[in-house]
């Protein structure tokens, strides 16, 4: 029920008065009505003049019951808050302010349902802008129900916490792995480095004179106690790499130098294949960024790859190209080149070109993984380009001296 | 860039710090609290001028909240700080927040309020100072680059920024915004003039 409005006790003219007495009658008061917000209109002496629908079902006060009370009398919990002072300055220096729901947990004991449930309250975000109307001052309260948004943001708050969580469970056994990884390694490394050790004495003959048969097996134990240190040292490299525990001395490289040494180490490698090293002119003293020991490494693995891939009686190229304060090191081998299906997996853990082939030719297929790390690590790249039965060309750049 | 006494400039700043030191104790009481709210410097520069100093503050992209003003003074209120600074303020004020990388919804909305707490007092005092009414409008959220902010390419550049330095002190930590108010200059001239008439009244 609504009690009537007198115009002259509320400074508005008798239309809007009108209107406000009884919304139902008017389109613009139906339109108040029908606002999916909550409005209601303050006086300069605080009264409220006007309470829509959205008001009286969340309020659970009637028209009647509120207007033309003030304020702090319909919401007498509010006196002294935030809301009071803001819509003082509405009216005082005619000055607009928001309220939002973060920062103001409770703003107006507004309801759901009737009970008042506190499962119910509405989660509020309210504005206060001032009104001027034929020279009276007014202050328009609206009132956002952000309900759906405050549910919305409470389930990204559960979900990026458990996706935190996970992230977390997931470092923890990545960590795990590479330290059981590199603990296993070292354990086995160290039995297998003695292994070794009195094999080959065994098999130099130091202690006595082996029967052929004898001497044959000792050379095959030999052989693969070397294959499963070569495994070994790469998997240790690989976890150091993945945990980011490999450590780079960067400084200024001689190019020829290393290049130099490089061919040298694996001279005798390339023997076993019948396969020449050729390197091209390098200008003498191009110096490069890099860590000595790791580009040395670099290098061994793909000079050694390259031999192992050339048909007997072939050259391995090695090619020294300046571009931009780009070093490239060119390998290249006249072998069977890279079947297409395996390009793109080249530089994957474990990865050679046919499972068949690794007895045949050895390695661990860790090689061109840790070389790209490596390379990676320096600040350089490493790539390929091939021809299937011509030849593969490997290359990395790195990065000139001078321009760093 | 306009010149003004060291005179204008002292009264100018301390009756802003007044006013913020209120923003302060309203914000405090939020937030159940400290925080601290002052003005360390006052310029008026033109609008690309103004542009640049966000420019140069090291942040790709500022974030904060704008009001329109109407009255007195015709233009837009800004309060602007790095975008991560932003975020940070956001969520060392509300505590409990979804972490990702950019303001939430509710977020935007609470930074709102805390630049309409901080954007009134400064065009209340200025009002003040006037002896006039500006009226503010509610405030928006916005992020950009300096002159993306500033209209640079569009506006006329002869305008000039009142640009405030404001230090916001929370939890043992003080991070630098600004707050422009966009002015006429018929308005500048007003306010020059009712500075003086206040300054000598003092």
């Amino acid at each position: 029920m609504s009690r009537s409005v007198r115009s002259d006790v509320i400074n508005i003219n008798s239309d809007e008065a009108e209107i406000i007495a009884s919304p139902s009658d008017h389109l613009f008061g139906k339109v108040l009505d029908l606002s999916e917000n909550g409005l209601f209109l303050v006086d300069s002496d605080r009264k409220i003049i006007l309470w829509n629908e959205w008001m009286v079902e969340a309020s659970s006060l009637n028209r009647g019951d509120v207007i033309g009370s003030t304020f702090v009398e319909v919401f007498p919990g509010l006196k002294g808050r935030r809301i009071e002072s803001v819509i003082n300055a509405a009216l005082d220096t005619r000055t607009a302010s928001l309220l939002s729901r973060s920062l103001n947990k409770v703003i107006f004991p507004l309801y759901f349902s009737e009970a008042r449930d506190e499962a119910r309250r509405i989660e509020q975000s309210v504005t206060v802008k001032p009104i001027q109307s034929d020279g009276h001052d007014y202050c328009l309260i609206q009132i956002i129900d952000v309900t759906p948004m405050v549910q919305r943001e409470d389930v990204l708050r559960v979900l990026a916490k458990e996706a935190e969580e996970a992230l977390q469970v997931a470092e923890e056994a990545s960590r795990f792995k590479s330290e059981f990884t590199s603990t296993v390694s070292h354990e086995l490394r160290t039995p297998l480095t003695s292994i070794r050790g009195s094999l080959g004495l065994i098999a130099s003959g130091v202690m006595g004179e082996l029967k052929p048969e004898i001497g044959r097996l000792i050379a095959i134990a030999c052989n693969n106690t070397e294959r499963l240190l070569f495994l070994i040292n790469d998997i240790l490299d690989i976890s150091k790499i993945e945990s980011g525990k490999m450590d780079f001395v960067m400084g200024p490289v001689d190019l020829k130098a290393v290049l130099l040494q490089s061919i040298e180490v694996n001279q005798a490698y390339g023997e076993q294949y019948e396969v020449k090293y050729h390197l091209n002119d390098v200008i003498d003293g191009t110096t490069v960024y890099a860590d000595t020991d790791r580009l040395m490494q670099v290098l061994n693995n793909l000079l050694s790859n390259a031999a192992k891939f050339s048909p007997k009686g072939t050259e391995v190229d090695i090619s020294v190209i300046q571009k931009d304060g780009v070093i490239r090191v060119e390998i290249k081998d006249y072998g069977n080149g890279i079947p297409v299906k395996f390009q793109s997996r080249i530089f994957e853990k474990f990865s050679q070109a046919d499972g068949s082939d690794t007895r045949k030719i050895g390695g661990t297929g860790l090689g061109l993984s840790i070389s790209k790390a490596i390379v990676e690590k320096m600040g350089g790249s490493i790539g390929f380009d091939t021809e299937e039965g011509i030849g593969a060309t490997f290359y990395i750049d790195v990065s000139l001296y001078a321009d760093v | 860039m306009l010149e003004i006494t060291e005179l204008q400039r002292d009264y100018i700043t301390e009756v802003l710090n007044i006013s913020m030191g209120s923003a302060a104790a309203v914000l405090s009481e939020m937030v159940n609290e400290e925080v601290s709210l002052s003005v360390p410097e006052v310029d008026f520069l033109q609008r690309n001028a103004a542009a640049n100093k966000f420019d140069q503050t090291n942040a790709a992209r500022m974030s904060g909240v704008t009001q329109s003003m109407r009255g007195a003074l015709t233009g837009d209120a800004l309060l602007m700080f790095p975008e991560e600074k932003t975020l940070s303020i956001v969520r060392i004020l509300l505590g409990d927040t979804v972490p990702v990388e950019s303001l939430t919804e509710m977020e935007q909305e609470a930074m709102c309020e805390i630049g309409n707490i901080i954007l009134n007092a400064v065009v209340s005092s200025v009002a003040d100072l006037l002896k006039k009414e500006i009226m503010s409008s509610l405030p928006r959220f916005i992020k950009g680059t300096g002159s993306e902010i500033f209209s640079v390419e569009t506006c006329d550049n002869n305008d000039l920024v009142m640009f405030l330095k404001v230090d916001f002190g929370l939890e043992s930590q003080s991070i630098n915004g600004y707050v422009t108010l966009m002015l006429n200059v018929d308005s500048l001239h007003d306010f020059i003039s009712q500075l003086d008439e206040q300054i000598s009244a003092v």
